[in-house]
């Protein structure tokens, strides 16, 4: 009987106008995303070659070919470092920071697809599963058979969901082949199991929203009312917390802005080099050790402290399976945020150890990305289909068909 | 009839489930982030007079020619739109080991936010079924029977689905307004609250956009679930997109040298000039030996007393004492001085022509990139939009622009009065060098003064104008749509 109705569901979805139009749009959005992503890619190597060539620089990162599917802060990882004065370190412009339009607006890669279209998609796709089969009057026929309840919405999910999730497959798998022939894109082995965890964590992803828009169609009687909640859902989840989440941290961390931290350090480099030329040699050392004392301190404290802000922001914004989201599939890419600290900490440890060489940066491996807090964003990923899995099969057992 | 038409129409949505939705979301999300942004504005404008304080005192002990450049570097206040538009975020934050690259993944949560994805969703939810609804209730073809003209339907309908629409949305506003205006810490004068109504009717012109989207694809549909389907995927296209797409097909489509490649090239320039300063400072040095003997060589004992480059204190402590007991000897420090002077200005001059030059190019270059991907996003309604508004409030790209014009108009005043101050300390002291305390007390300040009105006026009115045309071509194709639709 389940699989009866999961057919009848797959071939429902295909005779249906949402989903060419659906499929039309993801088709168009994913193939337009990768190809732009991966132009951009190469304009990101040639700024590494480029870069290359820096003999003052002590690390450069090379843009991994998994920034095409999740840019997250792939541009920021691949500045060149350098040693600056007075124990700071520099760091290049980036390639982009000429053109401003691109502080306005967010990158188009596949994450940002799935993470906002495609969420919205499996929403669609789910929010007239029961509502919109009750308004016909077919849902009423059904269960007047011997038809289970559990089986007719377990039924009605897998298919549903596969034929939501099959074509979105099939095109990025189409996208990431069309990618892969070109000689500018190498993907090793470990890239081949990172592009397989991610599209693995979209799955879970898409299925959260699909859950989310069964769960409404359960608690609804009419389809249009469904998705009215849906669209605000979606809205709220997907914008509203990650976004807020942003700003709400910043009320409850206290920071410096980064325009007072650097105009310190830059007050205590310009004070040292017009005192040292007043001081002899004994008193010159001492200057010097005093100040460097400063500025580590300065610069701890509020790498400390940023640090709590970067904490409590993910903490909040945790609560949208967006945000989950994007820090799982940012990290997994190793675009993300705990790739940029364990960058961060690298180059502070190479300025510690004065290697002169320059520092072999190797991007975390998935095992390591999993114990760095990719597990629990996965867990969070998984809680939440669960959750809004069991709360529909619980609402429609008790759902008024009539 | 156009009255009570209106006036159905208006009761219909607001006694609708999506207008209490509507009502309150738009509330509370915009009274919270305005409050949450008040705050940070507070906290902002504390840290900018923190900075300029800090700038003060450090000018006062230790301002000296050779790094007054780095010292001056004028402060940028926040924003006065900051609890309402976050600002974009300068160089200085993004150019640093420290920054925070939380905001490249999730955008703040702002006004903008509000209007753009939450006020249009809302727009187009009021409006997909005003025309597929009514024909599938069957209520239309009720309509349309009496000797109402449907131009009257279709117009009251626009009336009356904006006017409630846009309740919610005013009602948030004023009561944003209501706390910045008894907050002290946000202290707004006549041109920013002109601003901030311009900035509101811009917005309306914005939601009324996407009613009249919703509207359009509304006459264009027969049932209510494709028409929601088809504004969706527009909206998706014209919100989500585009904006999105257009910068990275410019950067594609007009390429720009590497800012890296740019900054080499400028070193190399520095390093030949370099090497040619001290080969003309040899030059001048022969000269003088030549021509002062003895005394030149008890100046160059004294490592020239830092003229030429930095010394140890016990040097320039000497030539300031023999210059003080020596007018001689005063003399000739003072020609050594102005000879080198004469002899490396010229050519400061020409390597920083070539250096300008190199930069120009790059600049010029961006800013046609930037040109190409602004026009390109211009066919998105949404990016009109956020020109409209940032410009308005001074929260944009021309912000930035204006911010360096300013400094650099600054600049203009302050570095003749530097130079005016240096010729002073130079005839006082003869030993005084590039490194010696310069007295600055007196400098004229820098005061961020807000873009006259008139100004961002004509910057934004193409833009505005674009989100209008949008309006009437929206309105002329439902119109179409409306009268060739068939009622049944």
């Amino acid at each position: 009987m389940l699989r009866l109705i999961v057919r009848k569901e797959m071939l429902g979805n295909l005779y249906n106008y949402k989903f060419s139009i659906i499929i039309i749009l993801s088709t168009i959005l994913i193939l337009a995303s990768i190809f732009v992503m991966y132009r951009d890619y190469c304009l990101t190597m040639e700024n590494y070659e480029i870069l290359q060539q820096e003999s003052e620089a002590i690390a450069i990162i090379r843009p991994t070919p998994l920034a095409i599917f999740a840019k997250g802060l792939d541009e920021n990882l691949c500045r060149s470092y350098e040693r600056g004065s007075s124990g700071k370190i520099g760091v290049s412009r980036k390639q982009q920071s000429v053109n401003n339009l691109f502080k306005l607006f967010t990158a188009p890669d596949l994450l940002y697809i799935i993470k906002v279209i495609l969420s919205l998609c499996a929403m669609l796709f789910a929010f007239d599963i029961v509502s919109g089969e009750k308004e016909t009057g077919t849902l009423r026929q059904s269960l007047s058979n011997r038809l289970k309840r559990p089986i007719l919405i377990i039924g009605k999910w897998i298919g549903g969901f596969i034929s939501f999730i099959l074509p979105f497959f099939v095109v990025v798998l189409l996208g990431t082949i069309l990618v892969t022939l070109s000689p500018m894109v190498d993907i090793n082995a470990q890239n081949w199991a990172k592009l397989g965890l991610f599209l693995l964590s979209s799955v879970i992803y898409l299925a959260i929203f699909f859950s989310l828009g069964l769960l409404i169609s359960c608690l609804t009687h009419r389809s249009s009312t469904s998705l009215i909640i849906s669209l605000f859902l979606w809205a709220t989840l997907v914008f509203l917390i990650p976004n807020l989440g942003n700003i709400l941290a910043r009320q409850l961390v206290q920071i410096p802005t980064v325009q007072q931290l650097e105009l310190k350090r830059e007050q205590s480099w310009i004070k040292q080099l017009f005192e040292i030329g007043r001081l002899d040699g004994s008193q010159r050392r001492e200057l010097v050790k005093r100040n460097t004392i400063e500025n580590d301190k300065l610069t701890e404290d509020y790498r400390n402290r940023f640090n709590r802000l970067v904490t409590v922001s993910q903490n909040i914004t945790r609560f949208s399976p967006a945000a989950a989201f994007t820090f799982l599939a940012t990290d997994i890419m190793g675009t993300g945020m705990a790739e940029e600290r364990r960058l961060k900490r690298a180059v502070l440890q190479y300025l510690k150890d004065r290697d002169d060489k320059m520092l072999d940066y190797q991007r975390s491996s998935v095992k390591e990305v999993l114990g760095q807090g990719g597990l629990s964003n996965c867990l969070i990923l998984i809680l939440f289909n669960t959750l809004f899995f069991a709360s529909s099969y619980v609402v429609f057992l008790r759902y008024d068909v009539r | 009839m156009l009255k009570a038409i209106i006036s159905r129409e208006f009761l219909n949505n607001i006694l609708n489930l999506r207008f209490m939705m509507g009502l309150i979301l738009c509330v509370i999300i915009t009274v919270v982030c305005i409050i949450i942004l008040a705050h940070d504005y507070q906290q902002e404008m504390a840290d900018y007079n923190l900075r300029v304080n800090m700038q003060d005192e450090f000018l006062s002990n230790y301002a000296h020619r050779e790094r007054l450049f780095w010292m001056i570097n004028p402060q940028k206040p926040p924003e006065r739109f900051r609890p309402l538009i976050i600002g974009i975020p300068g160089k200085e934050n993004l150019e640093s080991f420290d920054d925070n690259p939380l905001p490249i993944l999730f955008s703040p949560l702002d006004f903008l936010f509000i209007v753009t994805i939450i006020m249009s969703l809302l727009a187009i939810l009021f409006s997909y079924d005003a025309i597929t609804g009514e024909r599938q209730s069957g209520t239309l073809r009720l309509v349309v029977s009496n000797s109402i003209p449907r131009t009257k339907i279709l117009f009251g309908k626009l009336v009356g689905g904006t006017a409630g629409l846009l309740i919610p949305f005013i009602l948030s506003l004023l009561v944003g307004a209501l706390y910045i205006s008894v907050n002290p810490a946000i202290q707004w004068d006549g041109s920013a609250w002109a601003e901030f109504l311009l900035l509101t009717l811009a917005s309306s012109t914005f939601i009324t956009l996407f009613y009249l989207l919703g509207l359009m694809v509304s006459t264009f549909s027969r049932y209510s679930a494709a028409s929601i389907l088809n504004c969706l995927f527009l909206w998706i296209l014209l919100i989500l997109v585009i904006p999105n797409m257009c910068p990275y097909i410019s950067a594609q489509l007009y390429r720009i040298p590497s800012i890296k490649e740019t900054e080499r090239l400028d070193d190399e320039i520095s390093r030949a000039y370099i090497e040619l300063f001290r080969q003309r400072e040899k030059e001048v040095v022969k000269k003088f030996a030549g021509d002062y003997g003895k005394l030149f060589s008890e100046f160059e004992s004294m490592e020239f007393g830092g003229v030429l480059d930095e010394v140890e204190p016990k040097h320039r402590k000497a030539a300031q004492q023999r210059a003080a007991a020596d007018p001689e000897f005063k003399a000739m420090m003072n020609a050594f001085r102005n000879e080198l002077k004469q002899t490396l200005i010229p050519i400061w001059r020409i390597k920083a022509e070539q250096t300008n030059k190199l930069w120009e190019d790059l600049n010029t270059k961006a800013a046609s990139q930037t040109k190409l991907a602004k026009n390109l996003a211009c066919i998105s309604p949404f990016v009109n939009f956020v020109y409209v508004a940032r410009d308005l409030t001074g929260t944009g790209l021309r912000s930035l622009d204006y911010f360096e014009n300013t400094k650099e108009e600054y600049g203009k005043q302050f570095w003749p009065y530097v130079e005016k101050k240096i010729q002073d300390a130079e005839k006082k002291d003869p030993t005084f060098t590039w490194d010696s305390f310069l007295d600055i007390s007196d400098r004229p300040r820098f005061v961020f003064k807000e873009e006259a009105l008139k100004d961002k006026l004509n910057e934004v009115l193409p833009y505005w104008g674009i989100l209008v045309l949008f309006n009437v071509v929206f309105f002329a194709a439902a119109f179409a749509g409306f009268m060739r639709y068939d009622v049944r």
